[in-house]
């Protein structure tokens, strides 16, 4: 395995080809252990996998569906990386997700149709507020009163879930479409689709830009390069005056803000609504897309488009073989103990470099 | 040493030694064909710089590691070792820089842990029997002279202390070869004595002691013997009444440095220029302790002239360590004050005061004073990222950022090979370097300098003192924290002791000695108002 780890001056085609291997090492293993799966059910592994590389890549509408389904994994994998890359170990970029997502939809169907095109920027910047003060919260307990983040973000997950299935139940429920839904947005506060009748839609665009920003943060500003150096090591960072507690408050708000775009997108651009079970867990396949990318971009791009591969030809293979959706979740879950086997690695090696 | 000659008569074999041992680290030779040998009831020294591969060897001697070619010999018979557990068998026991003890367990406990005397053995049921592991502790603690509180905690006795229980836990698993890695790097002079006198004691009675250390004169008073390394291959080695520190001194370094620490005593004022004008003034500062091992500060006052360099000695844990991190904003200051230039500092934070002219040099070079796993060039521009030159609008001028970099290092002279490797890849003194470089750029009224040469090679440690006059010649202040006397005195103006968090006396650096100093350390009486 090539140490990544540093962001290396290389060529982007060694860059790209160096990133492409980190990336495969665990899928490959994933797939050694699907197919074992496959053979023990009596499946010839080759045939699902041409089948499945059919539907994720085989032709246009395919490609589509595929991206389709790696936008939401762009921004919460950036939103992911921006913390990790300091040494947060965020995960509740799910929980942020889904509670700006409800902000969106609640913005995009309440303001009056006559406020037409402007429905739009105002639910987007009222789902990015609602991420970014999510998410300040842990932020500040942390830098401030040293709570593990790990634990109040794990927890403010399953409050995003109750509390947004409480709302959208009780508040918000639609009266037109039954149960754990709100009401559908106008017509003119949907994000594009960029080619229909697929659902890719103008939010793949701004997932894009949003990791050309994030790279562009990461390497090029003071406060992603002291973010950096805060992940690498805090006693450091504190000993050559950079602010620790700053730091750790603004990734987590900046990582509020990617999710707080990314839940807009998602109720704005594919649903068109909040409904309970916004989140299809996108947050934490966003958090093996961050792993597996070691917080690099070019690694986050190619990441997220193999997992949204994986559950656009996992949705269709349950139609034209006897496969369960399952097997994807094997795959899905195979790679995300590898990507996190790597971690491991790093930390181990991190340990030894300081004794 | 009669006790050596005889010994050496009868028995001339080897009892623990290395054949042409080879170890490689990918591409890198950390040995390169290293032999010695150590003989029964023996004290065999093995000194080199950083990165002559001490520690490798070390790691071979233990059974930690498998060398590549060449082996470990025991009794004059080449053995091989899988486990650390086969070397102890044989009666191979380290003692660590780094003390392995629990810190939560008690010192019996730590004493027994691993090979526990038992009433039944029960498997896993088995009773401990506490009385019999008190008695085996107590008879080995006879010979060390000093009385061991067996109930305290690990974690709260004192580091001399913690050593002695270290090597008796070795002595009462069987062992009698014992190694011991740069053990006086935490004692006092006094202490060091106490452990010279017990190693001796420990000689005499048959056990084989290898001792690595840095330090050349406490080689020539303990050891019977010398290895020198030095690039991974033994260069030298000879008894130790047909060599001197000089003869030694030359081996390690091969025959460049021709300005040793031990040599360089007293040029302190030379090329001073001392003004009247203060650079820093303390006046009752208290600070709490910031570890359970170190001590409360209590009303510190003293000044730093412009232009001087003031040594602050003491025992580890005595309260420098606060001091320092109370001076460059890392720890709060209770109540006095901190005037820095006739500004009020002491609430400042650590940006504000590296604003205002303070550049730290951190004693934890490994997780303070850099990021090991960032680059060189990212470690040594770190802090001067939002300088208004580095930046071109919102973001960072890579160019420039590199340019910098480069000037830094240079000036310092700084061996690197690239700027984008890791610093883990640059050597003990150069990373040291960096770490100036860094904090020097700035051109800062005060630096505060803490075990500058701690880890560092001879030449290295030449180059470091030579920046620090440097610096002090060009009007700089300085206040160091050093273990080594040695140092103290080859740069300090002054000297000021601190024990139990206050300064408990003064001397002038160009005057004092080790001894007068030593004995300052360790004395709780005379309070210096």
């Amino acid at each position: 395995m090539p140490d990544t780890s540093s962001v290396k001056t290389g060529l982007p085609i060694q860059v790209v080809l160096e990133k492409s291997i980190g990336l495969a090492f665990p899928f490959i293993v994933a797939i050694v252990v699907s197919g074992i799966v496959l053979l023990i059910i009596g499946e010839n592994p080759l045939d699902i996998y041409s089948l499945m590389l059919q539907e994720a890549l085989g032709s246009g509408s395919r490609i589509a569906a595929t991206l389709s389904a790696a936008t939401p994994l762009l921004f919460t994998a950036v939103a992911t990386s921006i913390c990790f890359r300091s040494g947060v170990f965020n995960v509740g970029v799910d929980g942020a997700f889904v509670i700006s997502g409800l902000a969106a939809a609640t913005i995009g169907y309440g303001l009056p149709e006559s406020v037409g095109f402007l429905i739009l920027p105002v639910a987007t910047l009222g789902a990015v507020v609602v991420g970014m003060s999510w998410l300040y919260v842990p932020g500040y307990l942390l830098a401030r009163l040293q709570v593990d983040e790990v634990v109040s973000t794990l927890m403010l997950n399953f409050v995003a879930a109750g509390l947004s299935g409480f709302l959208v139940n009780a508040v918000f429920l639609s009266e037109k479409s039954g149960n754990n839904t709100t009401d559908t947005i106008p017509k003119i506060a949907e994000f594009n689709r960029l080619m229909p009748p697929s659902t890719l839609h103008s939010g793949f665009i701004i997932g894009l830009i949003c990791l050309l920003v994030y790279a562009i943060w990461a390497n090029r500003t003071p406060i992603g390069f002291e973010a950096k150096l805060v992940g690498l090591n805090q006693r450091f960072a504190l000993a050559t005056g950079i602010s620790v507690p700053t730091t750790i408050i603004i990734v987590m708000v900046l990582s509020g803000l990617v999710s707080g775009l990314g839940g807009a997108s998602h109720a704005l651009g594919q649903l068109y609504k909040f409904s309970d079970g916004f989140s299809a867990g996108y947050g934490f396949t966003g958090m093996a897309v961050a792993l597996l990318a070691r917080n690099s971009a070019i690694g986050i791009l190619l990441g997220a488009i193999l997992f949204g591969a994986l559950a656009s030809a996992g949705t269709t293979i349950q139609l034209f073989s006897e496969i369960p959706l399952d097997l994807v979740n094997i795959i899905e879950g195979t790679v995300m103990i590898f990507a996190v086997v790597e971690l491991g690695k790093i930390t181990i090696l991190r340990r030894r470099t300081s004794t | 040493m009669p006790a050596l000659n005889t010994q050496n008569d009868i028995q001339l074999s080897t009892r623990l030694g290395a054949r042409a041992v080879y170890k490689y680290y990918g591409e890198v030779a950390s040995n390169r064909g290293i032999s010695f040998d150590a003989r029964l009831g023996e004290i065999h020294a093995i000194v080199g710089e950083n990165g002559a591969g001490k520690s490798t060897l070390m790691r071979i001697l233990q059974g930690l590691e498998k060398p590549d070619q060449g082996s470990v010999v025991v009794d004059d018979k080449d053995v091989s070792f899988n486990r650390p557990q086969q070397a102890l068998n044989l009666g191979i026991g380290m003692v660590h820089q780094e003390f392995m003890l629990a810190p939560e367990l008690t010192l019996l406990e730590n004493l027994v842990l691993g090979d526990e005397p038992v009433l039944r053995a029960w498997g896993p049921f088995s009773v401990i029997d506490w009385d019999e592991a008190r008695r085996s502790g107590d008879a080995l603690a006879k010979d060390t002279g000093v009385p061991i509180d067996w109930d305290s905690l690990s974690e709260t006795a004192s580091v001399h202390i913690q050593q002695l229980v270290e090597i008796i836990r070795l002595l009462r698993r069987g062992a009698n070869i014992l190694i011991l890695d740069e053990p006086t790097a935490v004692l006092a002079p006094p202490q060091v004595e106490d452990l010279f006198a017990l190693l001796r004691k420990l000689r005499d009675k048959g056990t084989t002691i290898i001792f690595i250390s840095h330090k050349i004169k406490e080689v020539i008073a303990l050891a019977d013997r010398v290895t020198v390394l030095r690039r991974g291959e033994d260069t030298f080695t000879a008894e130790i009444k047909d060599v001197d520190v000089a003869t030694i001194a030359h081996h390690i370094v091969g025959g460049i440095a021709e300005d040793t620490t031990s040599q360089s005593i007293n040029l302190a004022s030379k090329d001073a220029k001392l003004t009247e004008q203060n650079c820093l003034r303390l006046e009752n500062v208290c600070a709490i302790s910031s570890t359970a091992k170190s001590r409360a500060l209590q009303n510190i006052g003293f000044s730093i002239r412009k232009g001087e360099i003031v040594g602050i000695a003491g025992v580890a844990g005595n309260g420098q360590d606060e001091l320092i991190e109370c001076l460059v904003g890392l720890h709060r200051v209770q109540s006095g004050r901190i005037i820095l230039d006739d500004v009020d500092i002491t609430h400042k934070s650590n940006a504000e005061r590296r604003a205002s002219g303070i550049g730290f040099i951190s004693p934890d070079r490994a997780n303070e004073g850099l990021a090991k796993l960032a680059s060189v060039e990212e470690n040594v521009i770190a802090g001067s990222h939002r300088d208004p030159t580095a930046l071109i609008g919102p973001f960072r001028k890579l160019s420039y950022t590199k340019q910098m970099a480069t000037k830094r290092l240079d000036a310092l002279g700084v061996i690197y090979g690239d700027l984008t490797d890791p610093v883990s890849s640059l050597s003990g003194g150069n990373q040291q370097r960096l770490v100036f470089a860094r904090e020097i750029s700035g051109v800062p009224k005060l630096l505060l300098v803490a075990q500058p040469t701690r880890g560092v090679d001879l030449n290295g440690i030449t180059a470091i003192h030579k920046t620090l006059r440097a610096y002090r010649a060009g009007g700089g202040s300085v206040l160091l924290l050093s273990e080594e006397l040695d140092e103290l005195l080859a740069l300090s103006d002054r000297i000021l002791v601190i024990v139990d968090g206050r300064i408990v006396g003064e001397r002038d650096g160009t005057k004092a000695n080790i001894t007068e100093i030593g004995a300052l350390m360790v004395m709780q009486g005379e309070v210096h108002a």
